[in-house]
């Protein structure tokens, strides 16, 4: 009987493997054992979210704490087999219904149970990346509860439009395990999109909540004033900051400007050699990671995500002690290696724009375009000229 | 809720409440009136020796960075024992704030990026009312990371001359740690609180946290070593008091070197 609560020890991860077409196959027919295991068909009790302690001792928690978070969370937000919302949160509560639960078909011949069926294998139960499956893979699935998300059109500050994450399940991410979702009806990834947002949004409640009860220390139990001060700082405050932006995505998404034409191989071949003399620019440093000839073989070695920086100590015993106050090993972020041609974002011209003027969040890449407060340091034609050249080192135009 | 924004609602509902209530229950002399503020003060002492300061691996930029002293700030004991930066803020929410200080709150907070270090290493802001000016003073290009908890992350790179700037929109329960992605050894924490009650110990570990309001307050106090700093004082890092009109010294505090040890 496998219940979400199942630890995960950190074992050995799987340094620098690629998965070959032929594991790929295996990982999916296990992926499809491991749904139908989590779905309840062995018979398998519902399946409660795990509590996110990453970083902390699960000694120095008390039961009070662990109480008075889990049922905190609960009163908010339900459970796996029956979600709940807070009024005023903006998300679709019958969405999220159709994608929770068991997996089971419904009289009327819809589906139910679509985030436990497609995505809990790997990215758990609790949307914290840790599904059954999470170690065979690198990069890990998402984390979902810290609330960023990596491939949007939305500037730097901002979280994404439900049409960024729609287009990560339309194309997967190429170069990783996330496959891609294309084949199911759009009623049904729209349920799963507004799943995520709610495992996102409860994710980030849950680690409010478990800063003020655990790191803080807040008195216990937690009266009516301080879970209506949860409600308002963290659950309504996240909320506002996914509508703002899908209510304002003239603010939000990023303008990618027409991408120059180049009329002949001579302005192609100029703009790729300014693009080559901006890549290499002290300002930008992005060599440093990327490397000299973009072979993503920079000096920085030791780059990581903001998902696994935390684990990273400053000395090789320190990380060695933080191994065991995280589910998962460490594990180092790849700067891309543009001979490649595949990106996980995306390897249209736009896609490369977004992620140059944007940054990846969560990441080390910054922002190279202009946000609000800050000017960056590139305009957008340098952007295309280093579009430009990117591609030009995988053969592409 | 149409276009409501049920924060401002919330908190527009209950200012008007608050403001009834501190009308009705004191009457109070004139506004900004001596008896209803006061400072807390006080200095904290490293009771124990002073460790050496380890200096940090500098393996980037090192034609420039590479010819300063560049050593570890997590934990800066001064000459007479002075426990630097630690920070101590008031807890209580919706604290009354003395009218003088919004007055003379300074428009914006200065992160410099000198010398190939953040300076300084501790800063608070008053997250509402304050800009986060972020400036690269160094020849080479500088980058300002930090992610505050449930507000927009910041990745920010600063060419050599750059500037930026930065607005927090909510205040935070601890001080954020502040990064550069091109510099592993730097760093530096800001805490944005939506009030100005904070100080940071300076070099001889004093601080003062002027014109607070008069009564029962809670403070916490925190250091990047062990985040809050529990000590027999301040048990779990919190303290409660009432607050006197005038100066309130709490005079000199020792601190154990073991409440600092991870």
């Amino acid at each position: 009987m496998i219940s979400s609560d199942t630890d995960l020890a950190p074992g050995n991860p799987r340094q620098g493997v690629r998965p070959l077409a032929a594991i790929l196959l295996i990982q999916r027919a296990v992926i499809v054992v491991a749904a139908l295991f989590l779905s309840g068909c062995t018979g398998a009790e519902s399946p409660s979210f795990r509590i996110n302690l990453e970083g902390r001792h699960p000694a120095e928690i008390s039961d009070n704490q662990r109480d008075a978070i889990a049922e905190t969370m609960e009163e908010f937000f339900g459970t796996p087999d029956e979600p709940r919302l807070p009024d005023g949160t903006g998300l679709n509560l019958k969405l999220i219904e159709t994608a929770a639960g068991p997996v089971a078909g419904n009289a009327d011949g819809t589906e139910q149970g679509l985030f436990r069926q497609h995505c809990a294998a790997c990215h758990g139960i609790t949307g914290d990346g840790a599904g059954a499956m999470a170690t065979t893979f690198d990069p890990y699935p998402r984390d979902f509860r810290r609330g960023t998300f990596k491939y949007t059109t939305t500037r730097a500050d901002a979280k994404p439009l439900r049409s960024d994450l729609r287009r990560t399940l339309l194309r997967g991410i190429p170069g990783t395990g996330m496959p891609s979702f294309a084949e199911l009806p759009p009623e049904q990834l729209d349920a799963l999109v507004e799943y995520v947002i709610y495992l996102s949004l409860r994710g980030e409640t849950e680690q409010y909540l478990v800063q003020l009860v655990v790191d803080e220390g807040e008195y216990l139990p937690l009266g009516v004033d301080a879970k209506e001060m949860v409600l308002e700082d963290a659950v309504l405050w996240v909320a506002e900051q996914w509508a703002v932006v899908e209510q304002n995505p003239q603010e939000y998404v990023v303008p990618v400007p027409p991408r120059p034409v180049c009329g002949s191989d001579a302005e192609r071949a100029a703009s790729i050699a300014r693009g080559k003399e901006l890549y290499a620019s002290k300002d930008a440093q992005c060599a440093q990671c990327h490397g000299p000839t973009g072979a993503g073989d920079g000096e920085d070695e030791r780059i990581y995500d903001d998902w696994n920086k935390p684990k990273k100590g400053v000395t090789p015993e320190q990380t060695a002690k933080l191994a065991r106050l995280y589910t998962l090993p460490l594990q180092r972020l790849r700067a891309r290696d543009f001979r490649d041609g595949a990106f996980h974002g995306g390897s249209s011209p736009e896609d490369l724009y977004r992620r140059i003027h944007i940054g990846i969040k969560g990441t080390p890449m910054p922002a190279a375009g202009p946000q609000p407060g800050a000017k960056g340091v590139f305009t957008p034609e340098d952007i295309w000229d280093v579009v430009n050249y990117i591609l030009s080192l995988s053969g592409e135009k | 809720m149409g276009n409501i924004n049920r924060r401002q609602f919330v908190a527009g509902s209950a200012a008007a409440a608050g403001a009834m209530a501190s009308a009705m229950a004191m009457p109070r002399t004139a506004r900004g009136a001596d008896d209803a503020w006061g400072d807390l003060k006080g200095r904290l002492v490293y009771d124990g020796e002073a460790p050496e300061r380890k200096k940090l691996v500098v393996d980037k930029d090192v034609e420039c960075c590479g010819k300063f002293d560049i050593r570890d700030e997590s934990l800066m004991v001064g000459e007479d024992g002075g426990l630097q930066n630690v920070y101590i803020y008031v807890r209580t929410k919706d604290v009354a704030v003395c009218p003088d200080l919004e007055k003379s709150c300074k428009e914006q907070v200065l992160l410099d990026n000198r010398d190939c270090i953040f300076m300084p290493h501790c800063m608070s802001i008053w997250a509402s009312k304050q800009k986060y000016y972020i400036v690269n003073s160094d020849p080479v290009a500088q980058n300002v990371a930090f992610t505050p908890l449930l507000d927009t992350p910041a990745n920010i790179i600063l060419p050599v001359g750059g500037d930026a700037t930065w607005h927090f929109k909510r205040a935070q329960r601890a001080p954020v740690p502040i990064a550069c992605n091109y510099h592993p050894w730097e760093s530096a924490y800001v805490l944005p609180l939506d009030h100005p009650y904070v100080a940071i110990t300076g070099k001889d570990g004093s601080f003062t946290i002027p014109k607070l309001p008069v009564g029962e307050l809670e403070f916490q106090i925190w250091h990047e070593r062990v985040t809050y700093l529990d000590t027999k004082d301040w048990p779990k890092g919190r303290m409660k008091m009432k607050l006197q009109a005038g100066v309130n010294d709490l005079g000199i505090i020792k601190i154990p070197p073991s409440a600092l040890e991870k």
